[in-house]
């Protein structure tokens, strides 16, 4: 086990930091397959049918439980398991992020073949979600200290894999799937088994290409900014601290209202499309639409969080907040009733998908220039509960917004409209949250030499006392 | 020296490859998804 110490991960004279990207690239890009989990739905409910359902097989509504689930236990671990994290060191890690993510697919080629649903929500549910969040989290503070100059491209990058994930796994699985079907199997269970082999492979190369900066390690040519900047801390907050302060809940808001709003256009994107433009666009265009979204939704992560290391975080969340509002108010007027414009009402869509997708990759560097590098990880975890109740509050709110619209005699394109202004109302309140963030008062600061003093430049000057 | 920098410089970009040749492929397999939507 020493090799996955943090002792044995400390980079040597000539690592380069142009390594941990595809490191921590690695490790979000098997993960992020739980985006394209619903490839699996259909195959799910027949596996004891092959070509449709028997009565023995399994429901779609019990099959969307395990992506749920996982979400879930995303949420949750990511919350947990951040401050052990932040002893253990990224590489430990990401190696148990590793085990756990394999192993769920493991536990559910077994829930297959014996045809037992509990299996999967065990296996893919519980224990991949823990890989879930463990591997969400892990890099984040390794790349934040690797790139003091650009703390947002580095977690941009990162965090742009997990996006991308869900391009990779939804043709591979398909692909798979289509080799191992015969006239008497499915073919899901042993794809399965060759993704969580696949997978854990990768992530192993994540797991031993990961290292930490040693001791006072600068980028060369670079020096720190004099002049410290109001919005950017040379303090550490310890995560508990950081817990109980105003600033983690007005982030926690920002987050949660920029995903929820997100979530909204992502959850009806075919439907709403193939709605506000009838006879133009039928379902096969519609599944066009959707594959642009996830492109956007992952430029944005890269491209928002880049740019935000040049106009500043707070900034950058402005500009998400109003012109997400704008966008959201704008986007049901593009429809046929109004300007029947589809490549209006695509242009806005793709944008407000790379905003949702910006929101994501922006936050960890806006927690590290509020509370250091020192716990950024664990804090990031914690926040990212915001995710998970945004998972459920977008979904929700727009599916019975529109159901009572449906219900009181709307048609479906106005339905449509009260949902898109509800989110543009949403985003709203993340703009007020996000224009209360201040500063983390001197009084929560870690005293100088007991957490990364400085870390914010990347010059731990002691490991945190134990 | 030299040797050291282009060996250096061949592992960054065989990490790079490892990560970047998967993710061109999903790109590419989106794009061609996304295509429908022009058609």
């Amino acid at each position: 086990m020493s090799l996955l110490d943090r002792e044995r991960s400390i980079a040597h004279a000539g690592y380069s930091r142009w390594l941990v990207p595809p490191a921590a690239l690695a490790i979000h890009f098997c993960i992020g397959q739980v985006y394209s989990f619903s490839v699996f739905k259909l195959p799910l409910t027949h596996v004891l049918g092959v070509d449709g359902s028997l009565p023995g097989d399994w429901k779609q509504t019990q099959i969307a439980w395990i992506f749920s689930l996982a979400i879930v236990m995303l949420g949750v671990s990511a919350a947990i398991f951040g401050r052990w994290l932040e002893a253990a060191g990224p590489r430990k890690a990401m190696f148990v992020a590793a085990v756990c993510f394999g192993l769920g697919f493991y536990v559910s080629y077994l829930g297959i073949i014996q045809h037992q649903l509990w299996l999967i929500y065990f296996g893919y549910g519980v224990i991949g979600g823990m890989g879930l969040g463990l591997g969400y989290i892990s890099p984040v503070s390794t790349l934040i200290k690797w790139f003091p100059d650009r703390p947002g491209l580095a977690t941009g990058l990162a965090i742009m894999g997990f996006g991308g994930g869900a391009m990779i796994g939804s043709p591979l699985a398909i692909k798979l799937m289509s080799h191992f079907r015969t006239p008497s199997d499915v073919g899901v269970a042993k794809t399965f088994l060759v993704m969580g082999t696949l997978y854990f492979l990768l992530m192993m190369f994540g797991v031993f290409t990961i290292r930490v900066p040693r001791e006072g390690w600068k980028p060369d040519n670079w020096t720190p900014p004099s002049k410290p900047r109001t919005m950017i801390t040379t303090h550490n907050v310890d995560v508990d601290t950081a817990f109980g302060t105003k600033q983690f809940w007005f982030l926690w808001i920002v987050l949660c209202t920029n995903v929820t709003a997100g979530i909204g256009i992502l959850e009806q994107a075919s439907p709403m499309i193939q709605e506000l433009f009838k006879g133009k666009i039928g379902p096969v265009a519609a599944g066009g639409f959707v594959g642009l979204l996830s492109l956007f939704n992952m430029a944005g992560r890269f491209s928002w969080s880049t740019a935000s290391d040049f106009i500043g975080r707070k900034n950058t969340y402005y500009i998400f907040f109003v012109l997400g509002a704008i966008l959201y108010f704008i986007l049901p007027r593009t429809g046929a009733d109004h300007l029947d414009s589809v490549v209006l009402f695509v242009t806005i869509s793709v944008i407000l998908l790379s905003t949702y997708g910006g929101g994501f990759a922006t936050i960890p560097a806006y927690l590290r220039d509020l509370f250091g590098t020192h716990h950024v990880s664990a804090i990031h975890g914690r926040l990212l509960t915001a995710w998970s109740v945004a998972g459920v509050l977008g979904p929700v709110l727009v599916n019975y917004l529109r159901e009572y619209e449906l219900e009181h005699g709307v048609d479906s394109a106005g339905a449509y409209q009260t949902v898109l202004h509800v989110m543009a109302g949403i985003l709203v309140v993340g703009f007020m949250a996000n224009l209360l963030v201040r500063p983390v008062p001197k009084k929560y600061w870690l005293p100088e030499g007991s957490g990364d003093a400085q870390t914010s430049f990347g010059q731990p000057l002691a490991e945190r006392s134990k | 020296m030299l040797d050291s920098l282009k060996s250096r410089f061949a592992v960054i970009l065989l990490a790079w490859l490892l990560v970047g040749i998967p993710l061109g492929w999903g790109i590419f397999n989106t794009l061609l998804n996304s295509m429908k939507l022009f058609h």
